[in-house]
């Protein structure tokens, strides 16, 4: 009884956010992602290389949308994003023959090793995924995916964050560094 | 543990509204903060507890009566000061005894568990002072000793236990050679616990 109990959900939602915070949010978001796909579309076209990948939309969400949160601080956005990625790209060579065991292990694991070095951000779950279901330009970078584009673009993502969830007065980022 | 109290029950609409005046998206539900503060709060008691000295809370302008002092001026010291105890000390201010309205009570013949109604009742049913036996005596007839006592190191949540276990209501605090230098009463160990959530 106690385990249907636990259902229910007996807690109340977070209140809304004003208009500042929405507003704020949407200039980060624009800015971060704009960098990162400008970089990607124009720059990087002549090359095999990437910049942006479907999960820096998730961790925009947090580093510009919720930049109080410990999930959004640059320890857990860097490092969740890199450790996920090492562990996705890890999966993806151990158990490329079996996929649906790649994709599983490589994002359980991931959380596990977010959780174990205090770095949960939880788009380094898709990361951890992209680089296991990810084109075939995504597994033919290897362990270059933790470099770039996970790496150098959560780098470009971090310094827009800094640079504009600093300019409201209500804004303060980040709370903590490591 | 004897050192939880009830901090303020906060209610969700109260945490929602504080939560509204903090600019920004907080990722806590109402629940999440609540455990959170309850765990906090009495982790704060705790810690507050233990390095609250009696130092910190103790009266050190101590009102204290000689051994020879007679029971009449002891009996008009606490109703003056408007306290039930006093600790007895020598001329060099060492302590020897402390005497308590129950001290009195028990040399007045009244039993062990007796109350002041106790008196009442026998003044009423004898019609006579039951205070007369111990009329020519003095303090160090009836105070009780050896004492309990603390040092000034000793933390508020050791003076609540040996309260609690002597089933006392104050307790002198000593440096060497047993010298008075202050009292803990209970509602001492009370107040600074209050200061902490008020």
């Amino acid at each position: 009884m106690e385990y249907f109990k636990k259902m229910k959900g007996d807690a109340k939602s977070p209140p809304f956010v004003g208009f500042t915070e929405i507003f704020w949010s949407w200039i980060g978001a624009f800015v971060g992602i704009a960098a990162v796909a400008f970089i990607h579309y124009n720059i990087l076209t002549e090359t095999d290389l990437l910049m942006i990948i479907g999960s820096f939309g998730a961790s925009a969400v947090l580093i510009y949308g919720a930049v109080r949160s410990p999930l959004a601080q640059p320890r857990n956005f860097v490092g969740g994003h890199l450790i996920s990625a090492m562990i996705g790209v890890a999966s993806y060579q151990f158990f490329y023959s079996h996929m649906w065991l790649a994709c599983a292990v490589g994002v359980a694991t991931a959380i596990a090793a977010m959780h174990a070095t205090k770095t949960l951000h939880p788009p380094g779950g898709a990361t951890a995924l992209i680089a296991v279901i990810g084109s075939d330009q995504i597994h033919n970078l290897g362990y270059f995916y933790v470099i770039m584009p996970v790496g150098a673009g959560a780098l470009i993502m971090l310094l827009v964050a800094l640079l504009i969830n600093n300019i409201p007065k209500t804004r303060k980022y980040p709370e903590f560094w490591f | 543990m004897d050192t939880q109290t009830c901090p303020i029950d906060l209610s969700d609409e109260d945490i929602l509204d504080a939560m509204k005046n903090i600019p920004g998206y907080l990722d806590i539900t109402t629940r999440d903060f609540k455990e959170v503060y309850l765990l906090a709060y009495n982790q704060a008691l705790h810690r507050i507890k233990h390095s609250l000295k009696a130092r910190d809370i103790m009266s050190s302008e101590v009102i204290s009566v000689k051994p020879d002092s007679s029971l009449e001026e002891v009996a008009e010291i606490l109703s003056e000061n408007g306290i039930s105890g006093v600790p007895v000390a020598d001329a060099e201010g060492r302590i020897c005894g402390m005497i308590s309205e129950k001290d009195f009570l028990i040399h007045m013949g009244v039993k062990k568990t007796g109350t002041f109604m106790t008196i009442i009742a026998q003044c009423l049913q004898n019609k006579g002072c039951l205070a007369l036996p111990i009329r020519r005596q003095k303090a160090e007839n009836i105070m009780s000793s050896p004492v309990v006592t603390v040092t000034e190191d000793a933390t508020a949540f050791e003076i609540s236990g040996i309260l609690t276990e002597k089933n006392i209501n104050r307790v002198p605090v000593v440096r060497q050679e047993n010298r008075l230098v202050g009292i803990i009463t209970r509602s001492d160990i009370v107040t600074s616990s209050c200061s902490i959530g008020y």
